[in-house]
Order: structure tokens, then sequence, then C-alpha cells
């Protein structure tokens, strides 16, 4: 009997939801008051912080002042709160014969993350589709439902920020709790859920209501650099393309443009311990590793870059439409930033796609 | 409250500090039982790595002893080994790793008092610098939080 | 000064010398991009500024690189290094490459030979940078504790991408030390335990081989200034046994050599 993939029953995805979006208004002043609601709340706030390497990260924060304001984008994705790069599967004790297995998941605590871009919030969007649409991942279920996103429109693009050509916009809703637009001295609120709107009511004093308010001109204009609609349907055919091996020469097969993009869901299952004590562990793994799709007989199906960096541009592009009816890839565009050679994911789809 | 025992892993050469720990034996000599000796060939044979896993499996201190220098059995593997070993101290020191906690030593088959005497000496230091726990305190050294009980916090 | 390097590569293309240039175009922001020249007509995208920053020798461990042919490369200081290095560890062999640089005064120089490179190399190229220099020697003033908090802090943000592998020309074992996974000899998980395994092992394998061209913590995603720890190694080399890396193509292997009057103070 062929192969053939699954469609998806229905295009509503998941995180779709019937919560009659709502918009109010906050002061900018206000924002640092509603900032540290959120964190007596008890609620962990994860928010960027900028490094001294100079790069800016989401990590957990305990003040407004660590939060970082004045860059384009995180170095890597705010994923590691539903999805981190080590996860605790279960774990197991052995004592007096007797083995006792625990997990994690009754531990997850209510978590916002903080300053999240429109394609990060995409990407969030991406990562629910993958990771509960068919086969439930109770992990992810759990770190999900804990928690809230609250998302700013970008002012500023850069030259690796592409979202507009893979159907999203520095204002985009999707995927947040919350949409946050800086206009002057204040911030265009849209609460787009139920979580959202129990986050604004932490603060009920601090916001206004508003009538619809017009974001454009608030936001920043990313070049447009192809039509995902047009793109969608000539990597149908790309496949066979002689521009992959060109495209790939300067990739050298690390790992980092997967763990830093907001979508890459590759993990790797790790056991480390002892006959006495244990853990089964969960780790990003990265389909640019050369031993990534390598069998235990010593075969590997894609021995080489080429075939690898085509499988990766592939998937985000065409094969996630197939399975799931979304292109992957959110413009984001951290994978060139964070790439030691800067391969630029979207002049590559326009060479491979070229008639 | 019971002193704390350190556990010592001692990583030595078959045909000089190992035959002198046996001297050690042989003769009567009264000394530290805390030591587990792990025989090599020659300390050549020692890979660094070995060392760091002596302390992620519980080691509170580890001792590296083989044949003097042009005493090897096999000609020169503890030369190469001293060199491994001037470079890597370096990089623990560098790293902030305790190296006080592993004591390199040069103990010949003849030298089963030497041998005593080093255990002796490296037991009670690691007694007093006390249990080895700067890898527990690693955030999210899954293994080594784990208790009796389970995962801890 | 990028017209005479264009100009010369179109000419070591037209007379045969080369059918591959491995050199830099156009800069996204601030960085200088890796491009692989196959046809003449495209010699014109290559240009040579301060922001030229990567390694290029590494692509030569790349197979399908290496079938290209006739490969050309324009060397920084530290490519340059790299190269004189790997031929040290036998894994170029001379003049198989054709290597270029552009010198303090601006001319495009082509080598020779590879004793021509050496004389270059030991003129004009530094064998640390100072501002690792001065990282290095700031650490080593602080107390071990100190020292400990620092790079443990730092090592709990690596994700175990493996770029610092990816990135360095002198990495170029086909099966990793950390692939292999009969026994897991090095953890897999990016914990800071697992990922301080993951660096002392590698500052290990590199010590006394590494030229310190600092490409391994420049790109770092998660900005770990990976560079210091071979730089300490080398510094520390250097000191115990003399001898530098990637100024001659005949350099030895400290931890593959001895001296029978190597001394140290700590062994009892």
């Amino acid at each position: 009997m062929p192969l053939t993939r699954s469609k998806p029953k229905t295009k509503k995805h998941l995180s779709d939801n019937d919560y009659q979006m709502e918009q109010s208004l906050i002061s900018s002043a206000n924002l640092q008051a509603f900032f540290e609601t959120l964190l007596q709340s008890g609620r962990i706030v994860v928010a960027p912080v900028l490094k001294q390497s100079g790069k800016v990260f989401f990590q957990p924060v305990q003040a407004y002042s660590e939060v970082a304001t004045d860059y384009i984008q995180t170095a890597f994705s705010a994923k590691s709160v539903v999805f981190p790069k080590v996860e605790t599967l279960f774990s197991f004790v052995r004592k007096d014969g007797e083995i006792t297995l625990t997990d994690s998941l009754n531990r997850i605590p209510e978590t916002v993350v903080w300053g999240l871009r429109p394609c990060d919030a995409a990407g969030f969007d991406y990562l629910t589709e993958f990771f509960l649409r068919e086969n439930p991942d109770s992990y992810f279920k759990t770190r999900k439902e804990h928690t809230t996103l609250i998302t700013f429109g970008c002012k500023e693009a850069d030259n690796a920020c592409f979202c507009t050509s893979v159907g999203l916009n520095p204002g985009n809703t999707t995927g947040s709790d919350i949409l946050m637009t800086f206009m002057n001295e204040e911030c265009y609120v849209e609460i787009m859920t139920e979580k959202g709107q129990q986050a604004v009511a932490l603060a009920p004093s601090l916001f206004k209501a508003s009538e619809v308010r017009q974001k454009d001109a608030f936001l920043a204009k990313p070049a447009t650099r192809f039509s995902i609609d047009e793109i969608k349907d000539k990597i149908k055919h790309a496949y066979a393309s002689a521009e992959w091996k060109q495209v790939s020469l300067g990739c050298f097969s690390c790992g980092a443009c997967a763990f830093a993009c907001p979508t890459c869901t590759c993990f790797d299952i790790q056991d480390e311990g002892t006959q006495d004590k244990g853990v089964r562990l969960r780790c990003w793994d990265a389909c640019g590793f050369g031993m990534f799709t390598r069998h235990s007989s010593g075969h590997n199906p894609k021995n080489n870059q080429t075939e690898r960096r085509r499988q990766r541009l592939m998937h985000k592009f065409n094969y996630s439409v197939d399975n799931l009816g979304i292109v992957s890839c959110v413009g984001c565009g951290r994978c060139i930033r964070v790439c030691p050679a800067h391969l630029n994911i979207f002049e590559n789809i326009l060479s491979v796609t070229k008639d | 409250m019971s002193q704390f025992e350190p556990k010592i892993v001692a990583f030595v050469c078959n045909w000089c500090t190992y035959a002198g720990a046996d001297l050690a034996g042989t003769s009567r000599t009264n000394y530290e039982s805390n030591v587990r000796i792990i025989r090599f060939p020659c300390t050549g044979r020692i890979d660094f790595m070995l060392l760091l896993k002596a302390f992620q499996n519980g080691a509170d201190g580890i001792i590296v002893s083989g044949c003097h220098p042009n005493d090897c059995h096999y000609t020169s593997g503890n030369f190469h080994a001293r060199r491994r070993w001037i470079v890597f101290k370096s990089l623990l020191d560098f790293m902030g790793f305790p190296t006080e906690r592993i004591t390199f030593s040069w103990v010949s088959a003849a030298e089963g008092s030497k041998w005593a005497e080093l255990v002796d000496d490296v037991t009670d230091k690691i007694r007093h610098l006390g249990p080895f726990e700067d890898f527990n305190k690693l955030d999210y050294s899954l293994i080594n939080q784990l208790n009796d009980e389970g995962l801890t916090e | 000064m990028m017209k005479a390097l264009q100009n010369k590569v179109t000419e070591l293309f037209e007379n045969g010398t080369i059918t591959l240039m491995i050199g830099f175009r156009g800069v996204l922001d601030k960085f200088a991009i890796p491009v692989f020249i196959t046809e003449v007509s495209q010699a014109d995208q290559l240009i040579w500024t301060p922001a030229c920053l990567n390694n290029l020798s590494v692509y030569l461990h790349k197979s399908e690189v290496k079938q290209v042919g006739k490969i050309g490369i324009i060397g920084n200081a530290g490519t340059l290094r790299s190269l004189l290095q790997l031929i040290s560890e036998n894994q170029l062999k001379e003049l198989e490459l054709t290597i270029l640089t552009i010198n303090e005064q601006n001319e495009v120089i082509v080598f020779a030979s590879t004793e021509e490179l050496e004389v270059y190399v030991q003129a004009n190229c530094p064998a640390y940078n100072p501002e690792d220099q001065a990282l290095v020697d700031k650490l080593n003033a602080m107390t071990r504790e100190e020292r400990w908090k620092y790079w443990t802090g730092q090592l709990s943000a690596c994700v175990k991408c493996y770029a610092c592998r990816a990135v360095c020309p002198m990495c170029y074992c086909s099966v990793c030390t950390v692939e292999c996974n009969q026994p897991q000899w090095i953890k897999l998980s990016s914990e800071t335990e697992g990922n301080l395994e993951w660096h002392i092992m590698r500052a290990m394998h590199l010590a006394g081989r590494c030229i310190n061209c600092g490409e391994c913590g420049r790109i770092c995603p998660a900005g770990i200034p990976l560079q210091l720890l071979t730089v300490q190694m080398n510094q520390e080399i250097e000191r115990a046994f003399g001898g530098k890396t990637g100024f001659s193509a005949k350099s030895g292997y400290a931890l593959n050599t001895f001296k029978t009057e190597d001394k140290e103070t700590f062994i009892r």
C-alpha cells in the first residue's frame, strides 16, 4: 500500500480560539508596573536580556531593569520555555531492590514570556501544531498550558528579517496571547486569548479600553524577498535543482541554525545514569549534523551536506506544508545571523526555485 | 556525627606503582583504606577524561601514579603522561577546577612505604577539603540531583 | 585594492591555475560572507575588508569543496597560519592550493611556495589576539573559585551546537569523540556538566595544535569566549615545552613528543 502523507483534516489551527479580541491601551510609563505585577504574581517571567557578549537571550528575570529593549532580535528563540534544550522525561531510583519512577510534569511553573516578536509568536503556533496535532506530546502540552506569550510589534528590522515573505508581518497576532504595539507614549494592546485577558486582569487599572487602531505607521517594513504562495508552488519541483550543491557549500554541519530557530523540533533521547539512578532526557538535535540520519548499520541515507541542507529547506517550505498545512519558517532571520558562514535561507530558496 | 570518609580513586601503572602498593601490603604496612586502585599497563595509557569521570561518579580525590622518569616499563609512556598532565592541570586550573584534589606522583615497585605515606597524606588532605560537590552544585546537573526519593527541585 | 584582487583571481581562472576560489563576498549588516566562486564571471563579487574574519581553511575538509578541483583561497592571518598547521599535520600537500592574501600595503600576494608563506606569516601574523591575551591574564589573576564561577556560568549557556568544532580547521576527525556512543564517552546533553566535558575534551585535543584564530569564540551562538581556553593551553605549552603553532610547515606536536628534561613542579 503506498505511503501517503497524512493530510490535516481541517485547516483550523489547534491554537485558534473563539476568544473575541479586545483592544486596550497602556501608557509606556505603566508598562513597568504591569511587568512588575506579573513578577509579583509568582509567575516566572522570561524576557530578553543583554549579555556581556553583546547578544540578547531570553532568560528568567527578577526586575524590569534587566529587560533589554534596544535590539532587533534575540540570538536564540524562546522555544526553550516549552521545548527545553535538555528536558527530563522521567527519572528512576533503585533502592533495596525497589525501583521508583518519577516524572517531571507536576513541577512546571506558570511562566510568562515577555518581549517576543510576532515571528516568534507564530513560531509557537507552529510548535503547537507539531507537538499536539496527532499524538499530543504531554511534556509540550503541559508547558504550553502554563505559558503566556506577550509579544511586542517590531519598530525596526534588519537585512536578515524576512517575515513579510512568509505570510507574516511585524504586527501579526498569530500565536500571541497579548500583542503590544508602541505608539508614541502609549502601547496599543491587543488581547487575543483568555490567557492574555487573565494576565491583564492582574492589573486592570493600568489599562484603558481602546478603539481599534491602525498599527502600520508604527511598525517596521522588512523587505519582501519573495511571495510565499509562489514559493510554495515552485518548491514542489525544487528537489532536483542543480543549485542545491552551490547553496550548501558554505555549510559545515553544525547545529546553530536549528538550535536558534523558533520552529525546529528535532530531538534526541539520551539516557544518563548508573544502575542505581538515572534519567531519560530529551535533547535538541539538528538535521544538519553528519550523524543525524546514520543508521546503526552504518548506512547514512543523507551522507553529505548538500542533501542535509536540501532536507532542511524543503522541510521548512514544503514538507511542513504537506504535513501540517503551514510553512514552518517564520522569517525571523536567526539562522542567517547565527550561521558562522551566514548562509542565507531566503537567497537559497530563491536560487533553487529559479526557473 | 560520623566523620566524612573520602573516596579516593588511584590510577596507577602496573609495573611500578601497583607493585609498590603490593609491597606495602606484603610488608603489612598500616595505611588508610580509602583508596580504590585502577590498574593500567602504563601511565601513558591514562586518558585525561577518566579523571573527570572519576569525579563525576563519586570520587572526592584522585591519585595518579607511575614509574619514575627513565624507568618506564615501556620506555617512554610516562614521559608522554607527564606532558599530558602538565597541560591538563593547566587547563583545569584555568577553569577553576580544584586541582588540589588530584595528586600526581612517581612511585616505584620498591617504594612501598612511599605509597603508604602518599595515600595517608592524600586521604588526610581530602578529608580536610571535604566531599567533592562542585559538580553536584551545577544547575541542571540532573544525575547528581537525584536523591533516594527521586528527582529533587 | 578589491579590483586588484578580482583581477588577480580572474587571471588565475583564465590561466587554469584554479577552478574554485574560496573568498568573501558582500556584507550582511556587519559580516562578510564566505563565497565559492566557480566561474570567472563571478570574480567581481570578491571583497576584502576588516569584516573578512572567517577562517576559510576549514572548508578544505569538505569533500564537496575538494571535488571541485584546483582550489584558490584568500587568507587573513588566522587562515594563513591554519594552512601552515594543516600542512604540518599532513592534511594538505604543499602547493596543493593557490594561497592569496592582501598585505598591509593593500597589495595582492600569491604565495609561490610554502617557504614564502612561512616568511610572510612570521613577519606579519601575531600569535595571539591582544584582547584575548588581556582576558586570559584577567582570568588568571582571579581566585580559583571566581574562575570556576566564570566558566561554569559561561558554559551553562552552551547548547552543544558544535559550531565551535564546525568552524575549526583543526577539527577534522571524520568521527568526533563526541559521536562515539558505545559507550557514550562525552555526554550529549547540554547541561553544564555535559558542556564542561565537551569543552575540556576539545581544549585538550586542540592543545598544541590550535593556532588561536579565535573563530570558535567569535561565532559561538551563545557568546561564550571559547578561544580563551586554547590561548591558555598554547601559552602553557610554549612556557613548558617551547614552540608556537602555525608559523612553520613543520611544527611538531607537543603532546606526541617529549624531552627527558621536561620540568614540572607538582609531581611528587
